[in-house]
C-alpha cells in the first residue's frame, strides 16, 4: 500500500514539528511539505499534488479557508482537512463551503488527525467529537427554542439513504454506482432532501447530517 | 483645548464680568432720567395748558363784566336824557314825579354800574375813569335845579336847558364812556398778548425737554443696542465653544470607543493565535511524549494531569479571545459573528435568538461591522438582563447603500420617552458617530424595538480615496 502523502499549513513551527511527529510514527503517513502560509500551501499542493492537506484557519497573506477553496477550486478531489482553534459553527460552514472535507480542532488534533487522515482517504468527511458535540446542541436547542419539527421524519428511506452517502462525501455520481440508480435520479432525490430539509448547499447538508447524528 | 479656544475663553472672561454693573446704572440712570423727563413734560404740559385756559377765561369775563357795565352806564345816559324830558314838558305833575322816580332809579343803577367798573379797575384806566365819574356827577349836578323848578319855569326854560345844557354834557360823558370802551378793548387785546406771550415761554419748554428727551433717548438706544449686540456676540462665542466642546467630545469618545476596540482586538488576536496556538502545541507534544515514554502509570496520571491543565487553558483563553472581540468579526464577516453571539447568548441564557441576514456583505467596513456587532451584543445584554425577554429577533438588511439592523424582543419593554440608560446612549453615540440613525420604541408590557440605520456612503469614500 501506497504511503498517504500530506501537507502541512500552519504558520505555527512548533505547531507543524508536533503534527509531523504525530503523523510520521504512522508507518503509511508521509508529510511531504510544510508551508507557514496560504499562498504557499496553495503553491505546493499544485506542484506536488499530495493526497491530503491539512490546513490552519488563522495563517498570513492568505487564510487556510481561502487557500482551501483555491486549492479545491484547481482540484475538486483535493482532500483538505481544516485544522483549526475555532469551534464555532460559522466557521466550519465557512471551511465546508470552501470544499474542505474535514473539521478539527487542534486541541483535540492528537487524538483525531489519524481518524480524519483514514476517513479523508476513504473519501468521507470527518469532524472532532468536539465540533459535532457543539453542532448537536445548537441543533437541538434550536429545534427546542423554535418549536420546529424534525424535518428528518419527512424523508422516505432512500431519500434518507442518499442523504448519508452525501454527507459522507460522494458525488453523485459514485452514489449513482453504489445504489444502482441514474444519475438523474439521483439528483432528483438530492433537490428533493433538500427542499425537505429546508437546505441549500451539500455543506449545509453535511453539517445536517453531523448534527442528527447520521455521521461522525 | 486648543491655544486659540482658551485665548477666547479668558478674552470672554474679562468683557463678560465687569461691564454688568456700569452696563446696569447707565441703563438705570438712562431710562429713569427719561422716563422722569417725560413725566415732568407731560406734567408741566398739564399745567401750563390749565394756567392758559384760566387766564383766557378770566380775561374774557372781566373784558364782558366791564363791557355790560359800560353799556349799562351808556343806556342809562340815554334812559337819564329822556326821562328828563319828558319831566320837563309833563303837565301832570303827579306823572312828574313818577318821571323823577324813575330818573332817582337810573341814577342809582349807573351808580352800581360804575361801582362795578371800578372792582376791576385797570391802572390805563384810571384817568379816563375818573373823568368819565366826574363827568357824571356833574351831569347829576347839572340835573339836580330842575326839580325845584316850578311848572312856568319849566314851560319856559326846559327847552334852553336841554339843548344847551343836558344833552351837550350827555354827549361828553358818552365820548368818555366810548373811550373806557376802547381802552377795555385795548384790554382784551393786551390780555391776549399775555396769552400768547405764555403760550410761548410753554412752547419753548415743552420743545427743549422734547429735544432732551430725544437724546438721552438716542443716546440710551446707542448704548443699549450696542450693550444688546455684545451680549449677542458674547452668547454666540459661548454657543461656538459649547459646540465646539460638545464635538470634541464626541470625537473624543468615538476615539476612545475606536481605540478600545482595536485594543480588544490585538489582545483577542494574541489570546487565540499566540497563547492559545502554544497551548494546542504543548498539547500535540504531550501527545508525542505519551507514544515514546515507557508505559508506567505514575507518570501516564501526571502527563494525563498536564494535559487536562492544558486544554482547559485552551478553553478558558479561547472564551476570553471571544468575548473580547470574536475572531468571526474580522475573519468571517459580520453575519457569522452575529450568529455567534446569538448562539452564545441561547447558550448562556436560555433565549430563543434568532439572526436573518439578508444581502449582507462579507466585506463591510470596519467600523460599520464593530458598531452593528457592538449594538447587538449591547441589545441582546439588555434583553437578557433587563427585559427579561424569551425571545429576541435579530434583522440585518443591506440595500440602496445603507444597512438596516433591528432588534426586537418580547421582554417587559420600558418607556422608552423616559429612559435613556448609558448602554442606549453609548449605542446612539456609536451609531450616529457614522451618520445612522438610532431610534428605540418601547412600551411597558409590549417588548422592545431597536431600529438603527446606518448610510454605507463612507464606504464608497474610502473607495474613491
Amino acid at each position: 500500500m501506497n504511503s498517504v502523502r500530506i501537507v502541512l499549513a500552519d504558520d505555527h513551527t512548533v505547531m507543524r514539528n508536533g503534527l509531523r511527529l504525530l503523523l510520521e510514527r504512522q508507518p503509511n503517513l508521509q508529510v511531504v511539505a510544510e508551508a507557514s502560509d496560504g499562498r504557499q500551501a496553495v503553491a505546493l499542493t499544485e506542484s506536488i499534488n499530495p493526497d491530503v492537506v491539512i490546513m490552519d484557519i488563522g495563517m498570513p497573506n492568505l487564510n487556510g479557508i481561502e487557500a482551501t477553496r483555491q486549492i479545491v477550486s484547481q482540484n475538486p478531489r483535493a482532500a483538505v482537512a481544516i485544522l483549526s482553534m475555532h469551534a464555532d459553527e460559522s466557521y466550519v460552514i465557512r471551511a465546508l463551503k470552501a470544499g474542505a472535507r474535514a473539521y478539527l480542532l487542534k486541541d483535540s488534533a492528537e487524538a483525531d488527525l489519524l481518524a480524519a487522515v483514514r476517513a479523508l482517504t476513504e473519501g468521507k468527511s470527518f469532524f472532532s467529537p468536539a465540533i459535532s458535540k457543539i453542532l448537536v446542541e445548537d441543533y437541538m436547542r434550536q429545534l427546542e427554542n423554535r418549536g420546529v419539527e424534525d424535518t428528518y421524519e419527512l424523508l422516505t428511506n432512500r431519500e434518507r439513504e442518499i442523504l448519508q452517502l452525501l454527507a459522507e462525501g460522494k458525488t453523485n455520481k459514485e452514489v449513482a454506482n453504489m445504489l444502482n440508480l441514474s444519475l438523474y435520479t439521483v439528483e432528483t432525490h438530492r433537490t428533493h432532501i433538500l427542499q425537505k430539509l429546508n437546505l441549500h448547499s451539500v455543506p449545509e447538508l453535511i453539517l445536517y447530517a453531523v448534527r442528527k447524528r447520521i455521521i461522525a | 483645548m486648543e491655544p486659540e479656544d482658551v485665548k477666547e475663553a479668558v478674552v470672554f472672561k474679562r468683557s463678560g464680568q465687569p461691564l454688568q454693573w456700569g452696563a446696569q446704572v447707565v441703563l438705570l440712570a438712562g431710562f429713569g432720567g427719561m422716563l422722569g423727563l417725560m413725566l415732568f413734560a407731560g406734567i408741566d404740559s398739564l399745567r401750563a395748558l390749565r394756567q392758559i385756559q384760566a387766564r383766557n377765561v378770566q380775561i374774557r369775563q372781566t373784558f364782558l363784566l366791564r363791557n355790560r357795565a359800560l353799556e349799562e352806564i351808556r343806556s342809562a345816559l340815554y334812559q337819564s336824557g329822556t326821562l328828563t324830558r319828558d319831566y320837563l314838558l309833563e303837565r301832570d305833575a303827579g306823572r312828574a314825579e313818577t318821571y323823577r322816580a324813575s330818573l332817582q332809579q337810573v341814577r342809582e343803577d349807573m351808580q352800581a354800574s360804575l361801582v362795578r367798573y371800578s372792582r376791576s379797575l385797570d391802572a390805563s384806566e384810571e384817568g379816563p375813569f375818573q373823568s368819565l365819574r366826574s363827568r357824571i356827577a356833574d351831569y347829576w349836578k347839572v340835573l339836580d335845579p330842575i326839580f325845584h323848578w316850578n311848572a312856568a319855569a319849566k314851560l319856559e326854560r326846559s327847552d334852553a336847558f336841554l339843548h344847551q345844557e343836558l344833552f351837550p354834557r350827555r354827549n361828553t360823558t358818552l365820548e368818555i364812556a366810548d373811550r373806557i370802551g376802547e381802552v377795555n378793548e385795548q384790554e382784551l387785546n393786551n390780555g391776549d398778548e399775555q396769552l400768547k406771550a405764555i403760550f410761548d415761554r410753554f412752547r419753548f419748554r415743552l420743545g427743549l425737554m422734547l429735544a432732551i428727551t430725544l437724546g438721552v433717548g438716542c443716546v440710551l438706544a446707542i448704548v443699549t443696542s450696542g450693550q444688546i449686540l455684545r451680549l449677542a456676540r458674547d452668547a454666540e462665542l459661548r454657543y461656538r465653544q459649547v459646540v465646539n466642546a460638545r464635538s470634541e467630545l464626541k470625537e473624543l469618545s468615538a476615539r476612545l470607543v475606536e481605540a478600545q476596540e482595536q485594543e480588544r482586538r490585538a489582545i483577542s488576536r494574541e489570546l487565540h493565535d499566540e497563547v492559545g496556538q502554544s497551548l494546542s502545541a504543548l498539547l500535540m507534544e504531550l501527545g508525542n511524549l505519551g507514544a515514546v515514554v515507557p508505559a508506567d502509570a505514575e507518570l501516564r496520571r501526571h502527563l494525563e494531569s498536564i494535559r487536562k491543565l492544558a486544554e482547559s487553558s485552551v478553553n478558558v483563553v479561547r472564551n476570553m479571545a471571544l468575548l473580547l472581540r470574536p475572531s468571526m468579526l474580522d475573519d468571517l464577516g459580520l453575519v457569522p459573528a452575529l450568529q455567534w453571539q446569538a448562539r452564545e447568548i441561547s447558550k448562556r441564557t436560555g433565549m430563543a435568538v434568532t439572526v436573518d441576514a439578508e444581502n449582507v456583505a462579507d466585506d463591510l467596513p470596519e467600523g460599520h461591522k464593530t458598531c452593528i456587532y457592538r449594538v447587538v451584543q449591547e441589545a441582546l445584554h439588555n434583553c437578557a438582563r433587563h427585559a427579561r425577554a424569551r425571545s429576541v429577533r435579530i434583522q440585518v438588511v443591506q440595500e440602496g447603500g445603507r444597512i438596516l439592523l433591528s432588534v426586537a424582543d418580547d421582554g417587559q419593554g420600558f418607556d422608552s420617552a423616559l429612559v435613556r440608560g448609558l448602554g442606549l446612549l453609548g449605542m446612539e453615540e456609536r451609531v450616529t458617530h457614522l451618520g445612522g440613525d438610532f431610534q428605540v420604541q418601547s412600551e411597558r408590557g409590549r417588548g422592545t424595538r431597536l431600529q438603527v440605520e446606518i448610510p454605507l456612503v463612507a464606504r464608497a469614500v474610502e473607495a474613491m480615496a
